[in-house]
């Protein structure tokens, strides 16, 4: 679970004063990132590549949350993506504390999903774009 | 992005499914209905939603929707035990999760009503409804009455059966 923010790393992070963000700080800029990561396309019916959000790893334990880790064509992080269920966060259920994939985080995009394989119910994407130029790598 | 990763033909009526090859050759009419979405993902739909064909039509569900999979299911208590709403004694038939650009095919002889949706997206609307023939066809069944365990969304994305049969095809609302 080395996306969990272990106690060393938040103790760290608290000395630094650094801003609130829990980094998954083994993820690898180039993908494959190691196991428990795995290939949302081997895990269900979806496109290796999902335009606007890349090719997409993640800890099944961690579903359906994530956080995903999109990678763009050449293998490269561009992004990591939250998927909250509507319905669960109107239930009162919250999502806290979520690694992210660098904490180079240059912009974020919000929006609805009506839902697809691994992530049936409406929710919302929240995505984190890692370097000016992630959105356009991940466009197509 | 060719619609020939999978191709597979149902045969309504028959009982027999088949798969087949991206050459074999189909006799009688071919019409198509597309998966589509929004690049987003915020709105999915079956285009046409409604679409009148003539008895030995075989139909094609095509995915063109690049970021998401999708299915065609009827509606019936064998599949995943849900209402009937195609006609007694035409065979069920289940497209499974289609990629983009994946195809599959289903043959339809029994006049009547065929209801079916998108296993993940019923609960969006991603419905549709097919009229097979004309009331003053023999053998011919209307549509379901009951609405059993549908929910409101999926209801209200059915065209009317007149509606289909005026039009030949209805888009789904706000598709050209
Ligand atoms: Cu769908």
């Amino acid at each position: 679970m080395f996306l969990n923010l272990s106690a060393a790393t938040f103790g760290i992070a608290l000395m630094l004063a650094a801003p609130g963000l829990a980094q998954a700080e083994d993820v690898p800029e180039a993908a494959p990132p190691p196991a428990p990561y795995a290939k949302v396309s081997d895990l269900v019916a979806l496109p290796d590549f999902l335009p606007g959000l890349g090719t997409l790893f993640v800890d099944p334990a961690t579903l359906p949350a994530g956080p995903f880790l999109g990678y763009d064509r050449d293998g490269k992080l561009a992004a990591t993506i939250f998927m909250t269920p509507i319905e669960d966060l109107q239930g009162g259920t919250s999502y806290n504390d979520l690694a992210v994939g660098s904490n180079d985080v240059s912009s974020v995009d919000i929006y609805y999903n009506a839902g697809h394989p691994g992530v049936e119910k409406p929710h919302a994407h929240v995505v984190l774009f890692h370097g000016a130029d992630a959105k356009a790598r991940l466009a197509e | 992005m060719m619609p020939n990763r999978r191709q597979v033909l149902a045969v309504g009526g028959g009982g027999v499914v088949a798969l087949i090859g991206p050459a074999f050759v189909l006799a009688g009419p071919v019409e198509e209905i597309r998966m589509q979405g929004t690049s987003r993902g915020e709105h999915v739909w079956f285009a046409p939603v409604g679409l009148a064909v003539a008895a030995g039509t075989t139909l094609r569900f095509v995915n063109l929707d690049p970021g998401n999979s999708h299915t065609a299911t009827c509606y019936h208590p064998t599949l995943f035990d849900r209402p009937q709403r195609i006609p007694a004694g035409a065979t069920p038939w289940d497209s499974d999760f289609l990629l983009p650009g994946d195809s599959f095919e289903v043959l339809l002889t029994l006049p009547g009503v065929y209801d079916f949706y998108c296993l993940p997206h019923e609960h969006a609307g991603m419905v549709g409804r097919i009229v097979v023939g004309t009331p003053g066809d023999a053998g011919w069944q209307g549509a379901a009455t009951e609405a059993g365990d549908l929910s409101a969304v999926a209801l209200d994305g059915f065209p009317s059966v007149e509606a289909i049969l005026k039009a030949g095809r209805v888009m789904p609302p706000g598709q050209p």
